[in-house]
């Protein structure tokens, strides 16, 4: 009861922060383009604008102390070498008293405010007109920058370079010519500049016109850059240590960091949530699925107070999920039959992966190649998945470890067959030395994104990949469809006590070959439909880890080694590839340049399965 | 050495009597692993292409520097845990170890000796924590230790990439780049800061003279023992042929050329000598029997008062603390290690080896390991040559070697699981009759 009682307590402090910070957050957010706003962003400029023009004037000032201690040692009758030395000190000092206390403004600051206003529209206006002009110019070009891109790849496939991985296709700019528009508000904005010199003339005595002409650039950067809005700009002048010259710092900073309060509300009320409903949660999802269910909302809400781009992050997230999710549903008739984890997957991987490269070879385009990837893939499969059926049924429960061994074997085996398969076309050998290539890429005269770009539309940042999930869709609703079936029956029920199926007349060997098979078919399948969305064949040792990747998402999911839903799939795909796409721009915010997604990767997908294995072992499946 | 292949001889040979009467062909088939390695080293010695003298000295080196961590694996095969893939996880806790020995600048036998001692606890609680973790998957220890291995893998990149020379400040020159972030990848040991041949620079010599002496030694010990009367004559006269005909065949000038490369290290092969008498001597005592019941039968064990659990916990901390050493070994002997893979394959040829050897998931001997490593290593030099002559591509010979690594355990395991069912059958059949 008291347990009870605390998480209720608990949960109640964290809605009512929550509502505090909505309410705040509320409150400030629309202030953002309000007068308050410009108000605060005035004076942080007015007031880094005089930070900035200073510091350029303190060698200006150290001169003229310089000439002054020099006609000063002249009067006083010094000779030339000790006058050097007085002037010496005096600049010396001069330089010192200006780095440390700064530039003393000679006259009222206030005559800044109008003109730099005035200029700063007058840049915006600029600005403005420059991006449409840039959009436009990069309209223009797209198709022929593309078109240089795609002869690039074909030169380097031709000379026998490796083709790294695909870089968006970028315009160059260098043709990129100022329009008319442009020239004239860059010409008004100068001329706003004019008062601008001025006034800070009037402050500092001591600028000259050559002085303000070196400064000009420094000033107009710290006016305003490209693209720039109120909160780039706070953090810039904020960054720049202006954040002293605020009447009102606390007022300010709410504004800033509205939206991360609203973001911090949505996550408190999660949090909030799961304090209250935790037990029936654990009951329901199990605790790997709430941590790493926790871990992806967590990783949403840091993605947002980055300020990086969710949506892109979470279409990306759908594609990879696309990609994946055929391999994952080829655990399924695996764990239905019983074999448990079909850690073998990399048969059905390689055939699917020869199948590509026929396609290829024969140069069979588009939709056609595909389908005949496929269909040469699952009769390759096929027979494989039989083969090794047929040694499974010889081990039953021992399949764990025999079929990772045996599978880490056909993908060395196949390195070798890599080396001495005899295709011919350049696309896939190297043209000098022998073998295939680690990585074919696709293009378009393959099957590259068939699928992804099928019926594909964007809302915004956030692209759907229509003929992947339909594809993905389809092929779990055939698995669901067979589950249904007389023969999908037989097969759980093998799964789940081949003891009492024996008993019930069904013949057990024959439904571990069926559903061995099923599996290493929809693996092949799978490595197609995860090439052509990730644009390249990986060839030699890319295979061996794939299977513990689709066991440990289908763990994820919810599964057990030995009962498995279609729903298990796409919950667990889903999770897994969104928890990698999103921790890897988030955690090279946190630590620049690290691999640490990567290793986030492998204790996600290794801890998963050991444990599923913690769970499956002890003397249950002896 | 000489020591562990008698021990294996005797073995065979006190078996082999029984079983040549019987059965030519049940012998064949319970070494066709080891047979067909033999062929197979045979056929690419001999398409290799390269002189013998050079083949030896190298076998001798990569013996010296691997047979330690393959004899690591005997006591958890003993107690019925298959092969430990899990000992990545010792030469984790022995790499941890020499991390520090060099930023502490402890050179030279002192540094080696200190980084054997900083193992001992490190490895012997990851052996714990594996230990635990794997009674709770009985009958799966090996996938889970395979699987531990990568689980454990990532934490340790997490621990060199951003806990070790960032949270934790490392000042020895080299072990950290400026401008990349964690432990470099490479520590090397060649500096005056590290420990490059502190074990095997101690004492070596030539490998005539040193079978000369270890002859010697074991001629006094079979001497003694037959006075004590603790070995039958018929025996020790056995044993002294066998090392007379060596000895004799060394004097030939062709056959003493063959081995005219090898410098023996003599106190790493002293270390791996003590070894296998250690696992000798462990399983004979009363902790080796309760390994011995335990393999054969966890019910049973149960049953007579032995706690199953806690036993297959030391099986596991033994084997992870002498994998830890056996890291320390091949580390001095190569003079540096990649940082994030040296450990990487450990489990995968140490387990391909002593499969090789003629062990099983179940049973295992010191000759079994010293065999599968001499067999497993010569493959392993002869093979990329082999396949460049033959195919005109070393490319093949190294996809090729590891394939034979997986495909040996794959191999080993299909045979072991089919023996185990087809004795299933048989006492069900046995049963209802």
């Amino acid at each position: 009861m008291t347990k009870n009682k605390v998480q209720r307590i608990v949960a109640i402090v964290l809605v009512a922060v929550a509502v505090v910070m909505a309410v705040v957050g509320g409150i400030h957010l629309p202030q953002r383009s309000g007068e308050k706003a410009t108000a605060i962003i005035e004076e942080l400029r007015i007031r880094t604008l005089l930070d900035v023009t200073g510091v350029g004037l303190v060698d200006t000032y150290v001169e003229i102390a310089r000439e002054e201690a020099m006609a000063k040692g002249k009067a006083e009758g010094l000779s030339l070498k000790e006058r050097k030395v007085k002037a010496e000190e005096a600049m010396a000092e001069t330089r010192a008293k200006y780095e440390s206390e700064g530039v003393e403004p000679q006259a009222d600051t206030a005559i800044l405010l109008p003109v730099v206003a005035e200029y700063a529209a007058q840049l915006e206006v600029y600005y403005d007109l420059k991006t449409a002009a840039e959009e436009a110019y990069v309209e223009a070009h797209m198709a022929e920058a593309e078109a240089a891109a795609e002869a690039e790849r074909q030169a380097k496939i031709d000379a026998g370079q490796e083709v790294g991985e695909e870089k968006p296709v970028t315009v160059d700019m260098s043709g990129f010519v100022a329009t008319p528009e442009m020239e004239a508000a860059l010409a008004s904005a100068d001329e706003s500049f004019v008062a601008v010199g001025e006034a800070l003339m009037q402050i500092y005595p001591a600028l000259d016109d050559s002085a303000l002409k070196t400064l000009k650039p420094t000033i107009t950067n710290v006016v305003l850059q490209q693209g720039e809005g109120f909160t780039q700009l706070y953090d810039r002048y904020m960054a720049a240590g202006s954040g002293e010259a605020l009447t009102n710092p606390v007022n300010a900073w709410l504004i800033r960091y509205a939206d991360d309060l609203l973001y911090g509300t949505a996550a408190l009320i999660v949090l909030a949530l799961i304090v209250l409903f935790y037990e029936t949660l654990c009951k329901k999802l199990g605790i790997p699925r709430i941590v790493l269910g926790v871990f992806f909302i967590m990783l949403c809400f840091m993605c947002l107070w980055f300020d990086l781009s969710l949506p892109s992050l979470l279409s990306n997230t759908l594609v990879r999920m696309g990609m994946n999710a055929v391999m994952v549903l080829a655990m399924v008739p695996g764990i239905q039959c019983g074999i448990s984890l079909n850690l073998g997957l990399p048969i059905g991987l390689v055939a699917g992966l020869i199948g590509g490269l026929c396609t290829i070879e024969w140069g069979i385009p588009g939709v056609w190649g595909f389908i005949v990837a496929i269909a040469v893939g699952c009769l390759i499969a096929a027979v494989c998945g039989w083969l090794y059926a047929l040694l499974l049924n010889r081990l039953k429960g021992e399949e764990m470890s025999v079929t990772t061994y045996v599978g880490f074997s056909i993908v060395s085996l196949m390195c070798i067959a890599w080396l001495v398969l005899p295709f011919n076309s350049l696309k896939l050998r190297w043209p000098m030395g022998t073998g295939l290539r680690n990585t074919i890429g696709l293009d378009s005269t393959n099957f590259k994104h068939i699928l992804d770009d099928f019926l594909a539309f964007e809302i915004g940042d956030f692209t759907i990949p229509t003929g992947l999930l339909l594809f993905m869709a389809l092929m779990c609703f055939l698995m669901w469809l067979f589950t249904r079936s007389k023969t999908g029956v037989a097969m759980s029920a093998v799964g789940n006590n081949p003891r009492f199926a024996e008993a019930t007349g069904i013949n057990v060997d024959k439904m571990r070959i069926i559903g061995t098979v099923l599996s290493t078919v929809l693996g092949a399948i799978g490595i197609l439909v995860y090439s052509q969305s990730y644009g390249f064949m990986q060839l030699y040792t890319a295979p061996r880890q794939m299977g513990f990747i689709a066991a440990s998402a289908i763990l994820i999911g919810g599964a057990s080694t030995s009962r498995c839903k279609i729903s298990h799939v796409i919950i667990g795909t889903f999770l897994f590839q969104g928890v990698l796409t999103l921790g890897m721009p988030v955690a090279n915010v946190l630590v620049p340049g690290s691999t640490i997604s990567e290793t986030l990767r492998i204790l996600i997908s290794n801890g998963i399965i050991l444990y599923a294995l913690t769970k499956s072992g002890g003397e249950s499946r002896a | 050495m000489r020591d562990n292949v008698n021990s294996g001889i005797d073995t065979a040979a006190s078996k082999a009597p029984v079983r040549q009467k019987t059965n030519w062909g049940r012998l064949f088939r319970e070494n066709a692993v080891t047979i067909m390695f033999v062929v197979m080293c045979i056929v690419c010695l001999a398409f290799s292409g390269q002189s013998l003298s050079y083949v030896m000295y190298e076998l001798f080196g990569r013996l010296s520097r691997n047979a330690f961590i393959v004899l690591a694996l005997i006591i958890p095969i003993v107690a019925g845990m298959g092969i430990n893939f899990a000992i990545t996880i010792g030469a984790m806790a022995a790499q941890i170890s020499v991390l520090w020995v060099i930023e502490w600048g402890v050179s030279g036998l002192p540094g080696m000796m200190l980084a054997a001692l900083m193992t001992v606890p490190l490895a012997a609680f990851f052996g714990f924590l594996i230990g635990k973790l794997l009674n709770k998957m009985k009958g799966q220890e090996m996938i889970g230790g395979l699987i531990l291995g990568y689980f454990a893998n990532g934490l340790y990149q997490l621990l060199f990439l951003f806990i070790f020379g960032n949270l934790i400040p490392l000042n020895a020159p080299g072990l950290v780049i400026k401008g990349s972030t964690g432990v470099a990848n490479t520590i090397d040991l060649s500096t005056e800061r590290g420990f490059k041949y502190a074990l095997d620079g101690l004492w070596s010599m030539p490998f005539v003279e040193a079978t000369h002496l270890i002859f010697a030694v074991l001629f006094l010990v079979v001497v003694v023992m037959l006075v004590a009367k603790k070995i039958k004559t018929e025996k020790a006269l056995t044993y002294m042929g066998i090392m007379g005909a060596f000895a004799m065949l060394l004097q030939i000038p062709a056959v003493a050329s063959v081995f005219s490369m090898v410098k023996v290290p003599m106190v790493t092969f002293i270390v791996v000598g003590v070894l296998c008498l250690f696992n000798t001597g462990l399983l004979r005592t009363r902790l080796g029997q309760q390994f011995r019941a335990v393999g054969q039968n966890r019910t049973v064990a149960n049953a007579s008062g032995i706690n199953v659990d806690k036993v297959r916990v030391i099986a596991i901390m033994i084997s992870t603390v002498l994998a830890g050493w056996g890291q320390l070994i091949f580390v001095q002997n190569m003079g540096s290690f990649q940082t994030y893979g040296a450990h990487e394959q450990v489990g995968l040829y140490a387990g391909a080896a002593i499969l090789v050897g003629g062990a099983g998931v179940r049973k295992a001997t010191n000759g079994q390991a010293i065999l599968g490593c001499i067999l497993f290593h010569l493959l392993f030099i002869v093979a990329p040559p082999a396949g460049k002559n033959l195919f005109g591509d070393s490319a093949i010979g190294e996809y090729f070697r590891v394939f034979i690594s997986y495909g040996v355990i794959a191999a080993a395991l299909v045979m072991h699981a089919w023996s185990g069912i087809q004795k299933k059958k048989s006492a069900k059949e046995a049963l209802t009759e």
